[in-house]
């Protein structure tokens, strides 16, 4: 009974150590924090996508959007796909204001107003920023026979990820702040018969980065 | 006979493993198919005080592009756009204005239609596609050039302008070309969406148009683009540069299409 549990005690802490190195840092400037929380309003978080040669991730915009819900369940994150068909066209990438100001004219039109207020969002969050492939090396061989299959080799990578979230208040039509994360991490895959992954969560460490600073922010509780 | 068994076993197992790994590599380098499929919400706007037709003819409601594969380590594709773009139009322009008609046959061409303000035929001239293999960028993307024609039920032409949308999507673990092109193209389609809603009062004959319709009222009223948006200012700065550099100003998209499409930017303009 000892030695089962020694041995997943042992499985336990080799997957944990096979976990590659993360570095992040996380910066902030932010005003006029609502000290008492949200109430009942919604919160919004939405990616940017004006850049030509990059996307904030969608996988990426829900994984931050989760953190804060899951965290506070009385911070209501509207899902932003939800949020952009409730609006269309007038958050598409072609038509998403770019400014707070612009809320003023985009809340002139009646049905769009009657809709913001149906859904009660307090503030709006843009997210823009990507996950990128900074380098990578090594090869990889695999091979198939009668007596078996197996790889051997050793490839090793990159990534860096970068993003900035910035909060708009809606009642006031103003921004009210800015946050920025970026994590840096290398992982490896060594491979003697069976690929070994030692993956490290580069996005996952900066969705929790800005995740956990968008608490700060929203949440009465952190 | 225990080891025979376990023998042809194993024979058997390799050669399944073989057959599937050779089927995956044949079938990288044959072809993809995208029969683009979606769900496009209908535009949150007052709708426009006219009764318009709509006539797509058969090049539109079949519209599919095909590229084939430049080497042997590409694969060609073939998109299929006609059934999504039918439905986002039908779906867009049936909350643009306040009764959209479906048209039983071409205008003027001796059909009996139903009589109305106007009929638009929509026409895709170009669609152009990249996936990360084509620009090593890790975004999917899709670009269409639309072709417009305003007319009366007679078939005297009111405007005809061009239109250009763009979509695309990044790449994501687990999901396929064809599944990340199709997501693309319904972008490429929402914005197409989003580009008709915020301009067509812009158009300078539909604009002309809609004064006659409407002397008394104000066509600012109509959907517009009244933000700055990425567009405006993608203007602005194209603007200002072309100024400083001398040279003439061309409309310049939200998105900057990717290299292997920049060609093709200046092709929006109204009529």
């Amino acid at each position: 009974m000892i030695t089962h549990r020694f041995y997943a005690a042992l499985i336990l802490a080799s997957v944990t150590m096979l976990t590659g190195c993360v570095t992040s840092t996380v910066d902030e400037m932010v005003f006029n924090e609502p000290t008492m929380g949200i109430g009942d309003s919604t919160v919004v978080i939405l990616g940017r996508r004006h850049a030509s040669d990059y996307e904030t991730e969608p996988d990426f915009v829900e994984c931050v959007g989760k953190h804060v819900s899951s965290r506070d369940s009385t911070i209501e994150v509207i899902g932003e796909l939800e949020f952009v068909n409730a609006l269309y066209p007038w958050f598409e990438p072609r038509t998403a204001p770019l400014r707070p100001e612009d809320i003023e004219k985009l809340m002139a039109q009646p049905p769009v107003a009657a809709k913001m207020a149906e859904l009660k969002t307090e503030y709006m969050i843009w997210i823009d920023g990507s996950t990128v492939r900074t380098n990578s090396a090594g090869s990889m061989t695999c091979g198939i026979g009668p007596g078996g299959a197996g790889c051997f080799g050793f490839g090793t990578w990159g990534d860096d990820s970068d993003y900035e979230a910035t909060i708009w208040d809606f009642t006031d039509r103003a921004e009210v702040g800015r946050l920025n994360t970026t994590a840096t991490g290398q992982s490896y895959m060594p491979a003697v018969i069976v690929p070994i992954p030692i993956i490290a969560p580069v996005q996952g460490t900066a969705c929790d980065g800005l995740g956990d600073q968008l608490l700060q922010f929203l949440s009465s509780e952190y | 006979m225990g080891s025979m068994i376990s023998g042809h076993r194993i024979s058997y197992l390799c050669r399944a493993i073989m057959a599937i790994v050779i089927a995956g590599i044949l079938a990288a380098c044959g072809s993809q198919q995208v029969t683009v499929k979606g769900d496009f919400p209908a535009p949150l706007m007052e709708p426009m005080p006219l009764r318009i037709g709509i006539w797509y003819d058969e090049e539109f409601a079949t519209h599919e592009f095909f590229d084939d594969a430049a080497g042997r380590s590409e694969a060609s594709w073939l998109v299929k756009t006609g059934e999504a773009q039918v439905q986002m139009w039908d779906t867009v322009l049936g909350s643009m204005f306040v009764e959209l008609v479906p048209m039983r046959g071409e205008p003027g061409g001796g059909e009996m239609n139903e009589v109305v303000d106007a009929i638009l035929v929509p026409h895709i001239d170009e669609l152009q596609y990249a996936i990360p293999l084509h620009t090593n960028v890790k975004v999917y993307e899709i670009w269409l050039r639309y072709r417009f024609d305003l007319m009366r039920n007679n078939g005297d032409e009111i405007a005809s302008w061009t239109m250009t949308s763009y979509g695309k999507t990044p790449t994501a673990f687990m999901r396929s070309d064809t599944d990340a092109v199709n997501l693309a193209a319904v972008m490429a389609l929402r914005d197409a969406g989003a580009n008709f809603i915020t301009n067509f009062a812009r158009v300078p004959d539909v604009n002309n148009w809609l004064e006659q319709r409407f002397p008394s009222s104000n066509t600012a009223q109509f959907p517009q683009t009244n933000v700055e948006t990425a567009q405006d200012q993608a203007q602005s700065q194209s603007q200002s540069q072309s100024q400083s550099e001398n040279t003439t100003a061309v409309a310049v998209e939200t998105q900057e299409p990717s290299p292997a499409m920049a060609e093709d930017t200046s092709a929006e303009d109204g009529s």
